[in-house]
């Protein structure tokens, strides 16, 4: 490929950011870029369409924005820059709001396929929706990789919900950047999880942009064998009143690693900024392994800045008392890694999302113990 | 409040630092030098600081060998600013008397005049009993109370250790830091003069602190210590290192050395209190290992420098061995204080904490980097994480950037980290209750690290909040 010359090198384990991450088993050129089959919901009141067509038939929804928080440099970005084929633009115009939540699928099926996909999600003033993402593999023994750009505009005192669940192959490649960006009295909600994927990097940064903005970002990922599951996190507060509040939680089984790294930062200026950042990861083996990288810098005084990053085991008491009242050993385990985890689900509001994730993050439980 | 108690403590505590240019501020005299190395670093330089000392050649080895390692690795661009470093403008070696005194009488006067005005002959009457006390590059004035001979305790400057025992010295000698272990180390290997060496035999108990006073007094010096501390099983140790520097007008370099090896059961704690002045680049490898049941803590207050990059470390090598940090970092106008710890669990049964406090005013960045990692093999091994940090102004800037790593599964961390300022109610309340703002303000900052503080001898912890009050002054618009 003759643009390859020209794009930013790919990172190794001395690039700041990638220390934890090991890309040396990375063959870009065995990938062909590919397509898949995506699902695309609808919204009445708002406009959802493959981007491509989007950028034909809307233009005016697309130019500007596309690329506007992503940046460019990056070296994953800019190999999705110059070819993405799929895509999804949610527009949501000013004072809409949208009932139902819009479902994209995006499944990675097909062996040596590199899917660059890419997510414009642009709220208008006042706009309310609901916006569900879910990136999947038939099987985990698919052998392709996902190099995504997901792109959230937040405007002036609207309301945005992501979900983004990612259950791609085990034997795949995951490269995420993942960025929002929110307005005045704006507010996004943000829920990931993570289970498929045999390494790569997932980056979500929230950017809070406008006076009053206020951002809650929660994510869980559970690893099997195999697995380096690689989360990197950014809360930005540029504006003063802003309020940022972000919590993972990791379970790790038998050969599984991870990697969570999270800054908080304040900018000069972005007084009254009460941000919050935590981390837990449990360990359910000795062979598991898990690296937590919380960060503050803080550039303001009247500020309230806190994180926490915890990582522990089963605590033996809970497994005494659970199978001293008649629960056998695995059912003793699985009831306290669901209470590790409830903490998660329980800040999620009350509804079909939480209902799902659960569902999810039960299943996924199930797997990989 | 103005109570004669207050009065007469205000008076003292004008004493300690706010004066300090016209008290400590002063040039002796530097002819007076036995001998003071040319600026600049060069193999011939190094081999003619080991011939002037007349050392053992495997030292002579040690040193040029640490050169090599020096000049093969590139400046860290990481933590602060390294680069307006000019190696070559910095005198690497400087003697100031013949000999090692053991006397106070024998003490040349002018260096008695310094110490005169740091306090050191007062604060020998009352507590000291072994003071090793550098001047320039060598420990000039040291003295070893009979009973810590009687006990075998051995706390000599480095240089009379190599020469009086040199086994015992050769035998850890780099073992905990190696020469190339990082550019500064390598540095400090290749042109290292004075620091302390302390032995403490199995067993016995050191009831007394150890200290060392330290001071920078060359325009353009290095000042290149280096420590070794060697505490035998069941013994216990505290050794205090307090620094203080008159002010110069040209950037200056202090790069120490500080081994430590904690045997079994043993105890070491080493206290430092950093107040260099605010031209000097204060960057030191700290490192202990701490064998089965030992106990080792870092006690580690920054106050001083234009910008320090020290991250004690502990190794705990032996099952069931404890490691403690407690931190304490005060940035100031055009300060930058990049100081934490680094933990590593490398035995079963393992348990530490690190306890960070740091304070940024005026413009100045507080940085808290540290490391905790539990390897493999450390089952059921614990440790805490905590830093706080207090932003008095807008200008100011904080910074936490902890590391975690874990490669067992049955072990037990946590971290906790808060920024904020100081808050509304506090104020309020102390005012409330008559105090000014500035007094309120003091109070509070005080009460934030007192954690740390009370750890500290007391007549330490009231020279350290003395220090932080006087940084206080005035902070308030």
């Amino acid at each position: 490929m003759a643009e390859v010359a020209t794009l930013p090198p790919l990172p190794d384990q001395k690039t700041k950011g990638w220390e934890f991450t090991n890309l040396s088993g990375l063959d870009l050129d065995s990938y062909e870029p590919g397509s898949a089959a995506v699902s695309i919901g609808s919204a009445d009141g708002a406009v959802v369409l493959p981007l491509r067509e989007a950028g034909e038939s809307h233009p005016e929804l697309v130019e500007g924005r596309l690329g506007s928080l992503a940046p460019a440099d990056d070296p994953f970005v800019a190999r999705n820059d110059a070819a993405w084929s799929d895509g999804v633009l949610v527009h949501v115009p000013a004072g809409v709001t949208v009932a139902e939540p819009i479902r994209i699928e995006v499944p990675l099926s097909e062996d040596g396929v590199a899917l660059n996909w890419r997510t414009l999600v642009v709220l208008e003033e006042g706009a309310e929706a609901e916006v569900w993402e879910h990136w999947s593999s038939p099987n985990d023994e698919v052998d392709a990789l996902l190099n995504s750009v997901v792109e959230l505009r937040v405007g002036q005192a609207a309301t945005l919900r992501y979900v983004n669940t990612q259950d791609i192959s085990e034997q795949a490649w995951i490269f995420a950047t993942q960025r929002a960006q929110i307005e005045r009295d704006a507010r996004l909600d943000w829920t990931a999880l993570g289970f498929g994927s045999a390494n790569g990097k997932v980056r979500m940064e929230t950017n809070l942009a406008g006076p009053g903005s206020e951002a809650r970002v929660t994510g869980g990922y559970a690893g099997g064998p195999g697995q380096h599951l690689d989360y990197d996190t950014t809360q930005e507060h540029a504006a003063p009143n802003t309020n940022s509040d972000l919590a993972f939680r990791g379970v790790l089984a038998a050969g599984a690693t991870a990697v969570w790294r999270g800054m908080i930062r304040v900018d000069p200026g972005a007084q009254q900024t009460d941000a919050f950042q935590e981390s837990r990861n449990l360990l359910l083996s000795t062979d598991a392994h898990a690296d937590a990288i919380p960060g503050l810098e803080i550039e303001a005084d009247d500020v309230r800045c806190t994180h926490a990053a915890a990582v522990a085991q089963i605590d033996r008491d809970q497994l005494f008392y659970l199978t001293s009242r008649g629960l056998d050993e695995a059912d003793a385990k699985s009831l306290i890694i669901e209470g590790f985890l409830e903490s998660l689900v329980e800040r999620l509001a009350e509804g079909p999302v939480r209902d799902e994730i659960s569902a999810a993050l039960e299943r996924r439980l199930a797997e990989i113990l | 409040m103005a109570t004669p108690e207050v009065v007469a403590e205000k008076r003292s505590l004008a004493g300690i630092n706010s004066d300090y240019k016209e008290k400590f501020g002063f040039h002796d005299s530097e002819e007076g030098y036995a001998y003071k190395a040319p600026k600049g670093l060069s193999r011939e330089l190094v081999e003619s600081i080991s011939e002037y000392k007349d050392e053992p050649q495997w030292m002579r080895d040690f040193r040029l060998k640490s050169l090599e390692h020096f000049e093969n690795r590139p400046t860290p661009n990481w933590g602060g600013n390294l680069g307006q470093i000019d190696f070559d403008d910095i005198h690497y070696f400087v003697r100031a008397s013949d000999k090692n005194s053991r006397d106070w009488s024998e003490v040349p006067e002018d260096i008695k005049n310094t110490f005169d005005r740091l306090g050191i002959p007062e604060a020998e009457r009352k507590f000291l009993s072994g003071v090793g006390a550098q001047y320039e590059s060598e420990v000039v004035y040291h003295q070893v109370n009979e009973k810590l001979e009687a006990q075998g305790v051995i706390f000599t400057d480095m240089d009379t250790a190599l020469r009086e025992h040199e086994d015992l010295v050769r035998e850890y000698w780099a073992t905990i830091i190696p020469a190339n272990d990082n550019k500064l180390a390598a540095l400090n290997s290749a042109v290292w003069s004075g620091g302390s060496f302390v032995y403490v035999p199995a067993g016995v108990k050191v009831e007394m602190p150890l200290q060392a006073y330290f001071r920078i007094n060359t325009e353009n010096m290095g000042q290149f210590e280096r420590t070794l501390i060697i505490c035998e099983e069941g013994a216990d140790v505290h050794y205090i290192e307090g620094c203080t520097a008159p002010v110069y007008s040209s950037d200056s370099l202090h790069s120490a050395v500080v081994e430590i090896c904690a045997k079994k059961s043993s105890r070491v704690r080493y206290t430092t209190v950093q107040n260099w002045s605010q031209n000097v680049f204060n960057l030191v490898t700290k490192r202990a290992v701490a064998h089965e049941k030992a106990t080792m803590e870092w006690v580690d207050c920054n106050l001083g420098s234009k910008l320090t990059m020290k991250y004690p470390s502990i190794y705990l090598l032996g099952p069931e061995a404890h490691g403690e940090i407690l931190s304490i970092a005060f940035a100031g106008d055009g300060q930058h204080q990049d100081a934490g710890g680094k933990i590593i669990h490398a035995a079963p049964r393992t348990s530490s904490s690190i306890f960070s406090k740091s304070i940024s005013k005026d413009g100045g960045r507080a940085t808290y980097r540290g490391l905790l990692e539990i390897a493999d093999g450390a089952v059921e091994s614990r440790s805490k994480v905590v830093c706080d940090a207090l932003l008095l102004d807008e200008d100011s800037r904080s910074d936490t950037y902890p590391t975690i790593r874990i490669d067992e599964n049955d072990a037990n961390v946590g971290h906790e980290a808060t920024v904020s300022k100081i808050g509304d109610e506090q104020l309020f309340y102390l005012q409330s209750r008559g105090l000014d703002e500035e007094e309120a303000s003091k109070m509070i900052v005080n009460g934030f690290i007192e954690p740390v503080t009370k750890e500290l001898p007391m007549e330490y912890a009231v020279e350290l909040n003395r220090l932080i009050e006087l940084q206080m002054e005035g902070s308030i618009g």
